[in-house]
Formats: structure tokens, sequence, C-alpha cells
């Protein structure tokens, strides 16, 4: 990290929490939503930046966490702040089930079975009418009043974010996270230090998965409801473009690349709704071949700039 | 501690591997003493790289067994060998490219002590002293900050003996430790390596072309010859062998 990096973060944690008193609701949604957004990316960057593990899939365990809240709320009848921290779990069961098959593979094999996986967690909740309602979702998934207005959800939101933030930087700079690079850079000499690296792999695929489910039930309380399409496959995409375009090499790059989807996604889509797709491919094109460090590859460039001599 | 002077600290009986067809390894018997310096020399195709990752749990083998200190590990994966004292580099260096030198062996260091599953604590300020002590008698002292893929070929082939010796290993395969090298690097790593072996009792087993380097370092050489053993001895004895000369060395008086 760089040295100014605590003073950026102070700078941005005093300019989100004024944020309420200046900005009309309509924008604090926006800033939740980024927020949501940059936790499920930056869950999502602990297998690709750090793992070198491409998920394809990761919706699956977004939308695990998202359902498993609504279905909390509404089956199971447990007040909103007993149901947040349950679903992420039902997510990481998820992420260990899938995961087990998954991590035995890598590369294109690796990407392709967390798709599938994804896909069939999509066909359960849409075709499982009886408990998930199918095509119609469930509805009313909504937060105690108290934080029902979007200025509290929007404090609420970034405060449990802020909290899995911190959690997914300290695994990062842990002994663990040490190993899980390890793993990346070469799992042959990482099994000769001692690292079991499937096991290891499968470890940071639960973790993964569990702070995705925290965004997804995060965005089920949000939203006020839950649809078979957040398990669908463009919502995979979506950590996979953020991360992208904000830099898988930094452990702020998937929130700046938040940032950016976002609000590029509202300045473009509120002119021509129908061609955000386009213009998003064209940013991904740009930023990949102009930027492949991404939006934090602008202002960090030295680090992960450095390459082999020869 | 186990690979007491006089015992054997690698067996293997038999050892077999093909590929399709083609017999890489074809009941290789080895017993290499604790305390050895063994080289094993052959000609290009020998089997000698099929043999170190046949030891060493990479490849899976075909028939035979594998004794670490007398005890059967045949079939055991890399991180349990390595757990149980056998530590190895590989012929194209292995090393952590985007991590610093210095993170290449902490990391080394946090593996061996079973710290690799904390999530609690902060890595970086773990295991400091070590990992410069060990830099240092590597020669990468002044490198070890730099990331270490930017790092010389010499010095990365440095690095990865470093990572080897940090899990502290009993028994230390390197294959073709000087691959790549100027012949003057060579005689610097393999003294290195000798050096450490001297003071620490460690045994070493090596595959090396380099002839000249063979014999400055080896204790005793055995000569792979089409996946099977041809020879084995002390070096003088090795080269006097009228088979290893027809097979390999080729000459009878070979230059030193």
């Amino acid at each position: 990290m760089t040295a100014s990096a605590p003073r950026v973060i102070a700078i941005a944690v005093a300019v989100l929490a004024i944020a309420p008193l200046v900005l009309p609701p309509f924008f604090l949604q926006l800033l939740t939503e980024i927020a949501i957004v940059g936790l499920f990316a930056t869950a999502f960057n602990l297998l690709m930046g750090y793992g070198g593990m491409v998920s394809f899939g990761h919706a699956a365990y977004f939308a695990l966490g998202a359902y498993a809240a609504a279905l909390l709320v509404k089956k199971a009848g447990l007040p909103m702040l007993l149901a947040l921290p349950v679903a992420p779990l039902v997510a990481a069961a998820g992420a260990l089930v899938f995961g087990f098959f998954i991590v035995r593979l890598t590369h294109t094999y690796f990407a392709m079975l967390s798709l599938a996986f994804a896909q069939i967690v999509f066909t359960v909740i849409f075709k499982w009418k009886g408990l998930t309602g199918g095509d119609d979702g469930l509805l009313d998934v909504w937060p105690p009043p108290l934080l029902k207005s979007p200025a509290a959800y929007y404090y609420f939101t970034l405060a449990v974010v802020g909290l899995c933030l911190l959690a997914l930087h300290a695994i990062i700079d842990s002994p663990f996270g040490y190993a899980l690079r390890a793993a990346r850079e070469s799992p042959r000499r990482a099994r000769f230090i001692g690292v079991d690296v499937r096991r290891h792999q499968l470890l940071a695929f639960v973790l993964s998965g569990l702070f995705s489910g925290v965004a997804g039930a995060l965005f089920a309380f949000y939203n006020g409801s839950v649809f078979p399409d957040f398990a669908y496959f463009p919502k995979s995409f979506e950590p996979l473009v953020v991360a992208l375009l904000g830099g898988v090499h930094s452990f702020y790059g998937p929130l700046a690349g938040a940032l950016g989807f976002k609000v590029l996604e509202w300045l473009i889509s509120r002119q021509w709704p129908i061609y955000w797709p386009l213009f998003l491919g064209g940013i991904v094109v740009l930023v990949i071949i102009v930027l492949p460090g991404g939006f934090v590859g602008l202002v960090s460039g030295g680090r992960w700039r450095a390459r082999p001599a020869a | 501690m186990a690979g007491a002077p006089g015992g054997v600290i690698l067996r293997t009986a038999g050892l077999r591997k093909h590929f399709g067809g083609v017999q890489a390894v074809g009941g290789v018997d080895l017993s290499v003493p604790a305390g050895d310096v063994r080289a094993i020399i052959g000609p290009n195709g020998a089997g000698k790289t099929t043999l170190f990752n046949l030891i060493t749990g990479d490849l899976a083998h075909d028939g035979g067994a594998i004794y670490l200190d007398d005890q059967d590990v045949s079939g055991l994966p890399p991180h349990q060998l390595c757990r149980r004292g056998m530590g190895r580099t590989f012929q194209i260096t292995s090393i952590f490219r985007r991590l610093t030198a210095f993170e290449n062996v902490q990391t080394a260091f946090l593996t061996h002590h079973r710290r690799h599953y904390n999530v609690l604590r902060r890595a970086r300020s773990l295991y400091r002293e070590q990992t410069s002590g060990l830099l240092e008698r590597v020669g990468l002292g002044e490198q070890a900050a730099k990331p270490s893929g930017i790092l010389a070929h010499g010095d990365q082939r440095r690095l990865e003996l470093a990572i080897a010796l940090a899990s502290s290993p009993r028994l230390l395969l390197l294959d073709e430790p000087t691959a790549g090298m100027a012949p003057r690097e060579r005689h610097e790593i393999m003294a290195l390596v000798a050096g450490i072996a001297r003071e620490t009792g460690l045994t070493v087993v090596f595959t090396e072309h380099d002839m000249d380097v063979v014999f400055a370092v080896a204790r005793r050489i055995t000569v792979l010859h089409q996946g099977a053993v041809l020879a084995e001895g002390a070096p003088a004895d090795v080269r006097a062998n009228a088979d290893v000369q027809r097979v390999y060395l080729g000459n009878p008086e070979p230059t030193r």
C-alpha cells in the first residue's frame, strides 16, 4: 500500500459520513449499492487477485446469501439483525460443497465448473416455486423500521461493509494470505514448503463465498425483494468486471472499480438505457488494453508494474 | 533426531515409472546414508528428473517403494513429504515471482512453523530475523526488498535454495541447481550447498551436468543410464569405471 493510503481512507470515511447531510436520497441509494458491489468484488478478488483463481460463478454465493436472508425473515420469522449474520453461513456452506469440486481443477476448467454450479443454483431457485417463489421472487424483505430510511440503511451498510473489508484486509495480510499468494505464484513450490495447496484454495473459496453472501444479504434488505437473476450468469460477471476495472492487484482496486462502474452505469443508462452494455464493453476493452492495472494502477503505478527483466 | 549418523535417510526399492511405452525409470534401488552429498549423473533422458519427481511425490510411481528414515512414504503428497524433512528445488526455477525475495523466504518459515492457517496475525512481523539471516547466508541480503521476479537468474536459484532451506529439511534434493549459470557461479553455489551440508549435517542429493562441479562437491556418485543404475561409488571409482566412460563421460580421462 502507498504511504498515503491511511490519509485517503480517513478522508473517504469522513466524506461518506457526512454524505447524508448534503446528498438527496437517490445518491445515498447509489452509494449503498456501490458499497455492496464493492464488498462483493473485494470478496471475489480474494480468489482472483490473491489466489489466482477466476470464478465465473460467484453469483451463486451472492444469491445464496440473499435468498437465505429473505427466507430466514419470511419463512422462519427471524428478525433481520439475526438473519443477516446467519445468511452468509449458508453461502459459505454452498461454497464449501461446490468449492470441494471446483478447486480440483485449474484455469478454464475451474471457471467453467464454477459457472455450472451457479447455473444449478439459478435453476433450483427458478424452479422451486414453493420455497423461492420462482420467477416472482420473494417480496417484502424489508429491514426493521429503524433502518428503513435511505440514510439509516446507508449507514448500516457502510458499517457492515467496513467491518467485512477490515476482515478481508486482515486475511490478506495474515500468514494464510501469504501462503495463498505463494500458491498462486507457484503451486508446486508452495507444496514443497508444506502448503496443502488444494485445501488452502478451498478455504479461500469458502471465505470468498462467505463475504459474497454478506453482500447478497445486504442487497436483499436494500432491495426489499430477491429474484432468481441474482444467481444468473450476468451477476457472476459483475464482480469480475468491477475488479478488472479497478485493478485486481490492489486491495482497493475492486472498491474503486465499484465506484467507477456504478457511477458510469448511472450516467450512461439514464441517457441511453439500452446502450449501457455497449458502453460497458467498450470501457472494459479500454481498461484492459490501456490500463492493465485498473483505475488504481493510475495512482499507484510502481509496485505491480515490476516485470522480470528478461 | 532421525537420520542419525550411519542411518539410511533415503532408500528406493525397485522404483519404476513409464510414460506410455517409454520406461523412464526401470527398477532403481538407491540408498543414501544420512550426511551424504550424492550426485546423480547420467546422459539426457537417463531418468534423473523423473527419479527426483518420483521421490518427491510430484509424480506417481508405477511400482517399487520409497523410504524416508526407513518409513514407507510411497504415494505421500509433496506437502507431507516436506513436513517429514524432505526439501527440494526444481530444474525450472520455482519461486514466488511477484513476492519480494524476503516474502518468499518468510512465507516458507511461516508454513514450516504451521502458521499458514492463521488469519488473525499480521504476517509481516513474523520470522524477520530468521528470514534476514537465511537471505544473508545465500548471499541475497542486498536483494531482500526486490520483487523476486526481477532478480538475476543466478540470484533466483539462490533464492529457491533459501526457500527450500527455510523448511529445515534433513534431506535436500536439488535438480540441476546450477542450470543456466556461468561456471564461476556454479562453483560458488555448490560450495555454498556443500558448506551448509557440512555445518548442519544436511543430506544432499543433486543432479548436475557439469562434471567439474560434480567431482568437486560429491562424496558419492550414482550414474543412471536408460532408467537404471549403471554404477555407484566414490568419485574416483566412478571416474575409473569403464562402463561409465563408455556411456557418459565419453573420455578415458575426463578433464578437470
